[in-house]
């Protein structure tokens, strides 16, 4: 067990070196001087000598693996540079837009289990019949909604013409709990719906596969009900899978949080990072793409941690 | 002359075989009522993209100040958006760009996944291992946030847009070939093919790629779908089309500032966007159950 979760732990990390490579590299090596970036339309304004200048203050003039390993120094050491607009250190940025994006992607995710849990099980006990094809349409209306669609009719409906909600905005549980409620609902729920998607599919799947298994015939031999087979036998084997996708989800929770944190106005890392690209503060945008892998990377680690205390058969070389 | 006879002869029988299966691929797809579904809404789709300048009664682009933000009428089918401009023949001419943005980006996609995949898989070896490290790390980049930050490298613009969802989709082709080549490359008609002397180029070409080309169809068909919403996504953003072209991302980017007085100039693109995916997905699943049937069984 040990020695798994060692290898498990090495395995990450040349994955994370690589993706600080590709960040680094997306920054430097594709078509578009990052100083010339920032100036904008200003670049015309600007002396040749005062753009040499700022391109010698960010270090731009050196060979691009001294870049690199200033930079990949100063970030393991808590560093992610500072913002080329406001000087403000990227941590600094960073550090007060985690708690919203995770507030509202927690709050989505557990809408999406209460919602996908129930449905994945009804497909899955009755397959072929009409509740398993409501449930497959729901899935495919769930993955192909677009978050500005959903969004969209819940700001129209719920905020502007019902008045239940506030439409956008966000505010933090420690400053007003019940207003941090309410402005948590609708974002949320326009991401919970692709979290729902996959998770139905997921938990459907899986619960085919158990309910196929010797155990649950001996279980239904016996005479148990059908509520108990599925709660007390199948539901606990059937669940472990749909823990792997928790890893990916995290990554959806991020791609979703770019356009739902847009809709709505909050101050998530998905709405520093569309700043800072419409902004051109690239220092920013390294900063804000390597928190998010590396925050990828380290919960699909969790996940398979977690996976072989679940799963005692995986602990098994 | 005999030769020549014989070819002829092979050639019709071969073009015979590939249109019966295509029609026993459809017989397939047709009896699943979902992919029926789907296959309606992407010809439909296709319709309005090929003949909307049919279709449509008004210049896209034609601004009216006095019908600005108009609803839905019988003059405006879906309404007018806020230069006055007809969102019914807007929705239509965008079915053109979203839909050449995306079927472009999964071509890319196509052209360098699958090429690397069938390198990758058959070469083994440190080359494979160092590839897949590589798309590992590639992979764990969110794919919207990998998006956003080619585009916005690139500068925004639609075909910098395409390039930014054609490189997030990559790894996904590659890694899907690979795998499949991995599991034939030992196949005895692989084997064989190489003891009569076929070159290794002609052998993955003629011999393997066929083998493997059914799950790249599916991942293609879903992939449209996907590169759909994720454009739609960039120019929501600000990083896909400019002004004066539009998608209908861009369309729903501008309707948003008008949501209270004018609802249906951000819904209708957005349920563009819905259907064409919703339709895509539904054709790549119906593909799925017909080319793999063992995937039926193991949802």
């Amino acid at each position: 067990m040990p020695s798994y979760l060692l290898r498990r732990l090495l395995a990450a990390i040349p994955v994370i070196f690589l993706t600080s490579v590709i960040v680094f590299s997306l920054m430097r090596l594709l078509p578009g001087d990052p100083v010339l970036m920032m100036l904008g339309s200003a670049q015309t304004e600007v002396s040749e000598q005062t753009v040499e200048q700022l391109r010698h203050e960010a270090g731009l003039d050196r060979p691009l693996y001294i870049q690199y390993g200033a930079w990949i120094s100063r970030v393991l050491r808590g560093d992610l540079g500072r913002s080329m607009q406001n000087h403000q250190p990227v941590w600094e940025a960073l550090r007060p837009r985690i708690w919203p994006t995770l507030q509202i992607g927690l709050s989505a995710w557990i809408l999406a289990l209460l919602v996908a849990i129930p449905i994945g099980i009804i497909s899955a006990a009755d397959p072929d019949s009409w509740k398993d094809w409501l449930g497959s349409v729901l899935t495919l209306v769930g993955a192909a909604m677009p978050y500005f669609l959903i969004g969209g009719v819940l700001i129209y409906v719920v905020a502007l013409r019902w008045h239940l909600l506030p439409a956008s905005g966000y505010v933090s549980p420690w400053v007003n709990p019940w207003q941090s409620v309410r402005t948590t609902i609708l974002p949320a729920l326009t991401l919970s719906l692709g979290f729902a998607a996959i998770m139905t599919r997921q938990s459907r799947s899986s619960f085919a596969d158990v309910l196929q298994h010797a155990y649950i015939k001996t279980a239904r031999a016996k005479g148990l009900s059908e509520s108990k087979v599925i709660l007390r036998h199948a539901f606990k084997n059937a669940m472990l899978p749909v823990v792997t996708i928790l890893g990916v989800q995290v990554g959806m929770m991020f791609s979703g949080a770019v356009v739902t944190e847009t809709i709505f106005a909050v101050p998530g890392v998905g709405r520093l990072l569309v700043d800072a690209i419409l902004g051109r503060d690239y220092s920013v945008v390294q900063g804000v793409v390597l928190f998010i892998t590396v925050a990828v990377v380290i919960s699909n680690l969790v996940v398979d941690i977690a996976y072989t205390f679940l799963d005692p058969r995986t602990r098994q070389p | 002359m005999v030769s020549q006879a014989g070819g002829r002869i092979a050639s019709r029988a071969m073009r015979r075989s590939w249109f019966l299966r295509v029609a026993s691929l459809a017989r397939e797809i047709l009896r699943n009522r979902l992919s029926l579904v789907g296959v309606v809404i992407v010809i439909l789709q296709l319709g309005c993209a090929v003949f909307a300048p049919a279709i449509v009664g008004y210049d896209p682009n034609h601004i009216d100040y006095r019908a600005m933000l108009q609803p839905p009428s019988a003059i405006h089918l879906l309404g007018t958006d806020d230069l006055g401009r007809d969102i019914f023949s807007r929705v239509m001419y965008g079915a053109r760009l979203s839909l050449m943005v995306s079927t472009f980006s999964v071509g890319l996609a196509l052209m360098f996944g699958v090429p690397l995949g069938l390198a990758s898989g058959y070469v083994g070896t440190w080359v494979d291992e160092i590839l897949m490290r590589l798309l590992d790390s590639v992979m764990a980049l969110p794919s919207l946030v990998l998006a956003l930050t080619i585009a916005a490298v690139l500068g925004p613009s639609l075909t910098n847009a395409t390039i930014a969802i054609a490189i997030v989709y990559v790894p996904t082709f590659t890694r899907l070939v690979r795998g499949q080549v991995m599991s034939l490359k030992h196949s005895e008609f692989v084997t064989a093919a190489h003891s009569v002397g076929v070159p290794t180029w002609l052998v993955l070409y003629r011999h393997i790629l066929p083998n493997v080309i059914n799950p790249v169809i599916v991942q293609a068909t879903l992939g449209v779908g996907f590169a759909i919403i994720t454009e739609s996504s960039l120019s929501f953003i600000g990083l896909g089309a400019q002004p004066p072209t539009s998608t209908w991302g861009s369309m729903v980017q501008v309707g948003f500032q008008y949501l209270e007085l004018a609802p249906w100039y951000v819904l209708a693109p957005a349920t563009m966007i819905f259907l064409t995916v919703l339709g895509f997905n539904m054709l790549g699943d119906g593909l799925r159950d017909a080319l793999d049937p063992l995937s039926r069984s193991r949802q």
